[in-house]
């Protein structure tokens, strides 16, 4: 079955993006990727999940081990603010430079302005532990 | 203590007036608009109702009557996809896809006030779940049709017709 963490022995934390499934999205659960390329009558969700693809694998790579939880991607008009929660491995020059270089990277990438907001989080928030 | 205080601009008369760039003045008698209608479209209904107050708030700002909110039914897109990668036909997943509605109609706009509107609700737009659709209906009346054709036309005189 789609997106539902197996329960353990109860030392598994999981957070509450991972601990509901995706029947909850709407419900108890907002959207991580927010474009309109879903709605009806609307083109272009193809490119934009393609898009989101590429660019979580891209996070999760720039950052190593440091995303506490999924990036939100969305999209106003041509700009692409991505939103992600960082632990506090790396000293914060670091994580100024990786910000830059993953701004301009992807800017001259996918040819859109894009922003990156940061937050560092002391740990990863428990929902409840599996 | 004002007593030393100068406020800022107020040089006196020699000043002259100052001249915004970004507001131009023209002659050509602006463009009516009937009714502007604003179709708001997204998945989640929370998102859309306040997008809807805030449009509303602002229209009311700026002074343009609001003819009616409308709030047409949601539209659901499903489809039935194989559970499994190989076999198992009797066992499927169904996805669903919600697009809701909100329909927006301010009535008699000039052009520019129309421009400044949806310049202002466009900028401010929330990501992705909201997509506008537009329609503007113009009213004028062509010079051909202004008066009726049998006021126009020369009197013809009546012939008798033997039969």
């Amino acid at each position: 079955r789609a997106a539902r963490v197996r329960t353990g022995k109860g030392d598994k934390l999981v957070t509450y993006e991972q601990a509901h499934p995706p029947h909850y999205i709407g419900h108890r659960k907002g959207w991580l990727s927010l474009h309109t390329g879903n709605l009806c009558g609307e083109a272009g969700a193809a490119q934009r999940a393609l898009e989101d693809a590429f660019l979580r694998r891209f996070l999760y790579g720039t950052f190593p081990g440091l995303l506490a939880d999924q990036v939100v991607l969305r999209r106003r008009g041509n700009l692409l603010v991505i939103s992600a929660l960082l632990g506090r491995a790396l000293p914060p020059p670091k994580l100024y430079f990786l910000l830059g270089y993953a701004e301009t990277l992807l800017g001259h990438f996918y040819k859109c302005p894009v922003r990156l907001e940061l937050q560092t989080v002391p740990a990863r928030v428990p929902y409840k532990y599996l | 203590n004002l007593m030393g205080a100068r406020l800022a601009g107020s040089h006196g008369d020699t000043q002259e007036p100052k001249i915004n760039p970004l507001v131009s003045i023209s002659d050509e008698p602006e463009t009516l608009y009937k009714r502007l209608s604003i179709l708001v479209k997204g998945h989640d209904q929370a998102v859309l109702d306040s997008y809807e107050y805030f449009a509303v708030l602002a229209a009311k700002e700026l002074g343009i009557s609001v003819e009616k909110v409308d709030k047409p039914p949601k539209t659901i897109e499903r489809f039935t996809l194989l559970k499994s990668v190989h076999i198992y036909k009797k066992h499927r997943v169904q996805y669903e896809m919600r697009t809701h509605y909100m329909c927006l109609e301010l009535k008699y706009l000039t052009s520019s006030t129309a421009a400044v509107y949806l310049e202002y609700v466009q900028r401010n737009l929330p990501e992705g779940v909201a997509m506008e659709v537009k329609k503007t209906k113009i009213e004028r009346i062509p010079e051909h049709i202004r008066k009726p054709v049998w006021d126009t036309l020369p009197q013809v005189e009546e012939t008798e017709v033997k039969s």
